[in-house]
């Protein structure tokens, strides 16, 4: 099972590591970030889909975008296109 | 009989922020959260609270609040260094200070009323020390807490002595944000009516024990006063630093990595250490955007082998925000003995699992259950992150 991204997900008392995180992203017009967490972004470095569990009522959907922000810092976020929503994740 | 005397300079971290921009100071500005932290609002400006901005508060409030308001990014090595010339100012006349953090710090002011011929000229001379622009305030009592409450209270550049016996009487009517409660039990309080120290003093300690647990019991005490335990004076620090300058930003780990064994190797051969392990380090970086970053590292068993210390700083390099244009290490303490005893045979096996489980078994009594956690790859093949590993907890 696939718990939707930026929802916390136990199995027991464990806990998953890299779970995304919400993040405030300012799109362009062709979907690529413009601003993430008031940042401007200077670069982006590589983008990529991730489309898995289609078959399933869970389907995952998501596109990725390796960022320099304007401080210099490496961020990736996504934008979950099941849910509308933008997070950011480390270990991607 | 002592008097305990407190310096607190509010807003500290941002007024060390905004030495290099003091434009800024007249305008509606707050320190921006930490990255990766919930996105309150640090410090703010007097403007800014003119403009209904209060630190603590949600950032897209304070922007909707304020539109213009000027988000300035924390500069941690800056606000250390910054601290640490106003604690070697203030130790410089005479004065043996014990910094609480930075902004914030203690001391005892029986040893230097003599050299400045009173109480109030000591402390006067103490709040000159400090130097101008960061609107350094002090409060004087027989305690800590009380001390702490009148700098709280007293306005910028003012010294305010609270006496033993009127020390109640003074804290009775003051807020409960002064005391190191948190926001979910400042609530809980609120919310059954307690809104000053007085109304807290006056319930049984039992009771707010129960209720709130330790840290309740002990908030209760200081609301009474706190404790009349005695400061001491910090040890000063050695100038035990090395520094590493880029030519360019580099943001590669492992070249990092290298930068750190170099800086190691200068600092463990400076003649200064005398042969002594380290207890405590510093390391801080400048980022390629400007800010700065800095991490402390308290060693268990204070030592001297570069493999050990390399383990103990190289897990931090992961936290760095940016690519750094200059990489410092610091030694903040060394320990007082040259030697330490060596066992005769290591230890291995059976042994070594149980030192292991001590380990682990420390630590879980200092951070809680649930704290210490195996991290155990479940589909390391998937294409999705989060489902790659748990991090389950060890209890065992």
């Amino acid at each position: 099972m696939v718990t939707p991204a930026g929802t916390e997900s136990t199995t027991g008392s464990a806990r998953r590591l890299n779970q995304p995180q919400r993040a405030l992203v300012e799109a362009h017009v062709d979907g690529s970030p413009r601003r993430v967490d008031r940042s401007a972004v200077t670069l982006v470095r590589e983008e990529w889909r991730v489309v898995d569990r289609w078959w399933t009522e869970e389907p995952v959907s998501r596109r990725y975008f390796d960022v320099v922000l304007a401080g210099g810092e490496h961020m990736v976020v996504f934008r979950d296109e099941e849910v509308g929503r933008w997070f950011s994740q480390r270990g991607s | 009989m002592f008097v305990i005397a407190s310096i607190v300079i509010p807003g500290f971290e941002l007024r060390a922020a905004l030495r290099e921009r003091p434009r800024l100071q007249a305008e509606p500005a707050a320190l921006a959260p930490e990255p990766a932290t919930e996105a309150l609002l640090g410090p703010v400006t007097a403007t800014a609270e003119v403009a209904g901005i209060r630190p603590g508060m949600r950032l897209g409030e304070a922007l909707a609040t304020c539109p213009s308001l000027q988000l300035v990014d924390p500069d941690p090595a800056a606000a250390e260094e910054a601290w640490e010339q106003i604690v070697r100012r203030l130790e410089d006349a005479g004065i043996a200070v014990d910094p609480a953090a930075p902004g914030c710090a203690y001391f005892e002011t029986r040893g230097v009323e003599r050299l400045y011929g009173g109480l109030e000229p000591a402390l006067r001379r103490a709040l000159k020390a400090v130097g101008p622009g960061w609107d350094a305030r002090i409060g004087a009592a027989r305690r800590r807490f009380a001390a702490l409450a009148a700098a709280n209270v007293a306005r910028s550049g003012q010294v305010l002595i609270v006496s033993d016996e009127h020390t109640r009487e003074f804290l009775s009517p003051l807020p409960l944000t002064l005391l190191p409660l948190a926001a979910g039990q400042r609530e809980e309080l609120q919310e059954l009516g307690i809104t000053k120290l007085g109304e807290l003093a006056g319930l049984p300690g039992g009771a707010v024990a129960e209720r709130l647990g330790p840290d309740g019991r002990r908030a209760w005490g200081l609301a009474r006063g706190g404790s009349s335990r005695r400061v001491r004076g910090r040890k000063p620090a050695a100038e035990l630093l090395e520094t590493l300058e880029f030519p360019e930003a580099v943001g590669n780990e492992l070249t990092l990595r290298r930068s750190l064994g170099v800086l190691l190797d200068r600092l463990l051969a400076r003649p200064e250490r005398g042969g002594r392990a380290l207890r405590k380090l510093a390391l801080a970086a400048r980022l390629v955007g400007g800010g700065s970053w800095r991490r402390t590292v308290t060693l268990r068993d204070a030592t001297a082998e570069p493999a050990r210390l390399r383990a103990a700083l190289g897990s931090k390099l992961l936290d760095l925000p940016a690519p750094v244009v200059a990489l410092t290490l610091e030694v903040l303490i060394l320990a007082e003995s040259v030697g330490s005893q060596l066992e005769l045979v290591q230890p291995e096996g059976a042994e070594l699992r149980a030192h292991l489980r001590e380990g682990l078994r420390q630590v879980r009594a200092g951070t809680g259950s649930g704290s210490v956690c195996t991290v155990v790859e479940v589909a390391p093949w998937s294409r999705l992150p989060e489902q790659r590993a748990l991090l389950v907890p060890r209890d065992d």
